[in-house]
């Protein structure tokens, strides 16, 4: 182990992260990507390249499962780590790097307590760190469990998919109710010939599979089955073919995405054919922190229009760091973040303006950007009213380029305005995504136009397109039942 | 004047293609800590090759019915292919072997990068990584017709596909002189099959990291390791057949390749940063209607030359 | 050395340096089972396998580079030749890629280079 342990050490000097946000932890999660970008610790887009996962804000129940999901494909040596306080976070991430480089903390031991023993230790302010668990799958499930729901681990996690598969999509999609069933089938199979590691690793959750296995594994009865997984079935095409259609979900969990949307699209090639919004979970936080200064206004409270105006510019710097993080820009987005954080630290409008204006200009004047976002996910201004959308998509009328670089003229325009001491009327200056309405926040519409963009466009647009509109994960938690009645 | 087939050289390529990869990482590695607002020191530019032991450190990953074989194969290609382009780079005095089809050669290493890039993305049976495989291949059939007809006009300018006379027909003037179309698209064809930068749709962050997004440890390190080798290896080409190779006042040839290839590779590293990734829907167009014809006119022009002789 | 000599030990080279990677890596990883897992679908299992008929848009594209690539099997020995031949050579492959060329433009007329 010697060569390995120093290895490891080494290793965990630079660890990847792979950053899960929960509804209702936008301040953390800034927080985070700022400690994160001045430690130079990467951002992972997966599981098979990430060593700590960064579980970000409050719990969030319905997301839980797919968090799990994620932390059990990392392979090791890898942490599990939960932030839910802006002040906690450097310590929160101290402790996890010294967990990775002590190899044998994730090394296999049933009887290992330290998981446990040691979170008190090194998670600073003595709430939370449930999600601090280094090691195998085992541990993973005693923390979660232990912690959230006693023992009901399992059976929560089949209700989960089952509620997701069957309920949603089951009745037009025959495909998806068929694998989830057999997927708890993959499970068993996969983990029959293993030993050690990853048998215990699976013994845990096996029987949660189990659960919903039971439930709906009719749709592929007699077809032999590889892995445990159906084959993709063909189905007609927009171009007249029959061709092999894939079932992807986009969402919860992706890199730059509003985390907790869940968008099943319907894949022939890498063209859409078809995409269905799920119900966004809620956290039950209800902190929509980008609109916080006009709920504080709506509250009676004296709010100035200068700091809703840095909250604003703030939030499309955000959603632009987003935007340019899916183009492929990481350069401009790592500007664009900087930015927003410089903002949110009170920075005032002489110190950022010049920067301001500079991206403004390389991302806005941008041929190559023009060009390659042009005619994407076109939204005029009479849709986007009839649609219920108020905010910048709206008054931008037009495709991909038309957005951002209105959010690029609004943040100039902000920043301009740090000063500005009239009180803010919440009804009558936009929040960040619209008009804000506490029943319906701008979100909402936000996320309903989706579908229909998504319809035909090319997955990379597809991308584009969401990043481009930006509907804001917190805003859409605070009214679950909203969206999903439509 | 050249030598070739000594036998350290051998060993002698592949490391220098691997000092000149690990530089380009370094200085990418400085770039991005300015942009950040981290201290650019030397610790933080050699941050990025603590990926070396995070690979080897790492647990293996099984995932349900993969291409195991294909899969290994597709990441095992790109690196190699890309020291195997080594072979005909002269760098001074020295190559490892002066083929008399030398360009062609390069040519078919890096064509190689295409199986294996969309073999990496079908093994491991995901939905994105099988869309980042087959982003490289459309990526590929944008790219792949200027840079051959970038390589064949100073293979015409020289008639010959041997690298070493390529260098030797640029008495005095550099191809990139008076072909700088052909060396414009040379060097984003460079760009282009390193998959890195504006190119780097087939690892796309928009699909969670295309065909990288499924590799963990040694796989991913050599996928990895295969984009800035690439990178490395069309600086160094760049040199003989545009830049009058080892040719220059004072140094000794070595010299002026290190110089030379050093300063390709700056440029192609600060270019990185320069643009979004450019998708081959939108790129396919542009290559076919406007980079192949003028690269053909390009060719046109040393085809030309030659006839005046 | 021959060239065909240097190629095979420049391949054996790099494939043990891969190999040896490899290696230390199965010696020195830190747990010696694998990690069973599911490819990435964002936090959701995967509902089918991936490896399938995969639609690709752009076929079109390849019927029109493989015109092309066949050309070039013509171009690389054309090179050696100009000289020689003087200029009926040039005009003979110019004038057969402004014919592949015009079949580009045609392609691009019918929209086969925009598929997106």
């Amino acid at each position: 182990m010697g060569v390995t342990a120093v290895l490891a050490r080494a290793a965990a000097g630079r660890p990847r992260v792979l950053l899960t946000a929960t509804p209702g932890g936008t301040r953390v999660r800034l927080a985070v990507e700022k400690e994160l970008r001045s430690r130079d610790w990467p951002a992972a887009t997966t599981p098979a390249e990430a060593d700590l996962m960064l579980v970000v804000g409050p719990d969030c129940p319905r997301l839980r499962p797919a968090m799990d999901r994620l932390w059990q494909d990392m392979p090791q040596p890898r942490v599990r780590m939960r932030v839910t306080t802006v002040g906690e976070v450097a310590s929160v991430l101290d402790a996890g790097r010294t967990r990775l480089s002590a190899p044998d903390h994730s090394d296999i031991g049933p009887d290992r307590t330290d998981g446990h023993d040691t979170s008190g230790e090194s998670g600073s302010e003595g709430h939370m760190p449930s999600d601090r668990e280094a090691g195998n799958r085992d541990r993973s499930g005693d923390e979660d469990t232990g912690r959230h729901h006693d023992g009901s681990r399992g059976v929560d996690r089949g209700g989960e998919h089952q509620g997701h598969r069957g309920a949603d999509h089951g009745g037009h999609d025959p495909g998806a109710a068929g694998h989830a069933g057999s997927h708890g089938e993959a499970e068993h199979e996969s983990d029959g010939p293993m030993k050690g590691d990853g048998q215990q690793n699976h013994a845990g959750h096996g029987s949660g599979h189990g659960v919903h296995g039971g439930h709906g594994g009719h749709g592929h009865g007699d077809m032999e089955m590889p892995g445990g997984l159906p084959m993709a079935e063909p189905g007609e095409d927009r171009d007249g073919l029959m061709l092999d259609r894939l079932h992807v979900s986009l969402g919860p969990f992706l890199a730059d995405w509003p985390t907790g949307l869940v968008i099943r699209v319907v894949l022939q090639g890498d063209v859409i054919q078809q995409a269905d919004l799920d119900a966004p979970p809620s956290s039950g936080s209800a902190d929509a922190f980008w609109a916080r200064p006009w709920l504080r206004a709506a509250s009676g409270e004296v709010v100035y229009a200068g700091e809703a105006a840095r909250w604003r510019a703030a939030a499309h710097l955000d959603s632009l760091g987003r935007l340019l993080s899916v183009v492929g820009w990481p350069a401009q987005a790592v500007k664009a973040r900087r930015l927003r954080d410089d903002l949110l630290d009170e920075a005032q409008t002489k110190e950022v303006l010049p920067r301001v204006e500079r991206l403004a200009r390389r991302v806005g004047r941008s041929r190559t950007l023009y060009w390659l976002s042009r005619g994407i996910g076109p939204v005029s201004t009479a849709d986007a009213r009839a649609a219920g959308v108020t905010g910048p998509a709206a008054r931008a009328g037009g495709d991909v380029p038309a957005r951002y670089r209105q959010w690029l003229t609004d943040v100039v325009r902000d920043v301009l305005r740090l000063d500005d001491t009239a009180r803010l009327d919440p009804a009558a200056q936009e929040s960040p995504r619209g008009r804000w309405d506490a029943v319906r926040p701008p979100s909402v519409d936000l996320a309903r136009l989706l579908p229909r963009l998504l319809e035909g466009a090319e997955l990379s647009a597809a991308r584009l397109i969401v990043a481009s509109l930006d509907p804001d994960p917190d805003e859409l938690s605070l009214t679950e039942q909203e969206l999903a009645r439509g | 004047m050249v030598e070739a087939g000594e036998w350290w050289m051998l060993l002698a390529a592949p490391a220098a293609l691997l000092g000149f990869a690990l530089v380009a990482v370094a200085g990418n590695a400085a770039l991005d800590a300015r942009s950040a607002g981290r201290s650019v020191t030397a610790t933080a530019v050699v941050r990025p090759f603590l990926a070396v032991p995070q690979a080897l450190v790492t647990q293996q990953r099984r995932m349900p019915a993969p291409d195991r074989l294909l899969w290994r194969v597709g990441v095992v290609v790109v690196p190699v292919a890309a020291v195997l382009s080594t072979l005909v780079i002269p760098f001074g005095n020295h190559v490892v072997a002066d083929l008399s089809v030398g360009v062609v050669w390069f040519n078919a290493m890096e064509v190689l990068t295409w199986a294996g890039l969309w073999l990496a993305g079908w093994g491991p049976n995901a939905a994105f990584s099988l869309v980042g495989g087959y982003r490289f291949l459309a990526q590929g059939l944008a790219y792949e017709l200027p840079l051959m007809f970038a390589l064949i006009s100073a293979a015409t300018g020289a008639q010959s596909l041997r690298v070493t006379d390529v260098v030797g027909a640029q008495h005095g003037l550099w191809y990139a002189v008076w072909m700088p179309f052909a060396f414009v698209v040379y060097l984003a064809g460079v760009l282009a099959f390193s998959f890195l930068g504006p190119f780097a749709y087939p690892a796309g962050r928009d699909i969670a990291g295309g065909v990288l997004g499924e590799t963990s440890g040694v796989d991913r390190l050599l996928l990895q390791a295969g984009r800035w080798l690439w990178l490395a290896a069309g600086a160094a080409m760049a040199v003989p057949l545009f830049l009058g190779g080892g040719a220059g006042p004072g140094l000794p040839t070595w010299a002026w390749s290190l110089i030379k290839t050093l300063l390709v590779l700056g440029l192609l590293v600060w270019v990185l940063r320069r643009m979004p990734v450019i998708r081959a829907d939108r790129y396919v167009e542009l290559a076919w209607v406007v980079l192949l014809p003028l690269s053909i006119v390009q060719a046109l022009v040393p085809a030309l030359v030659n006839l005046n002789l | 050395m021959s060239g065909f000599t240097a190629a095979l030990a420049l391949l054996g080279v790099a494939l043990l340096a891969v190999a040896g990677l490899y290696g230390a890596a199965w010696a020195l990883r830190i747990s010696a089972a694998p990690l069973s897992v599911q490819p990435f679908g964002s936090g959701l299992d995967p509902s089918e396998h991936a490896v399938s008929r995969f639609h690709v848009r752009w076929y079109t594209v390849t019927m029109l580079f493989l015109a092309f690539d066949m050309e070039m099997v013509f171009m690389y020995p054309w090179t050696l030749v100009i000289s020689a031949m003087g200029p009926s050579a040039v005009i003979e492959m110019f004038v057969f890629l402004a014919v592949l060329l015009a079949g580009v433009v045609y392609a691009w007329r019918e929209g086969a280079l925009r598929w997106a």
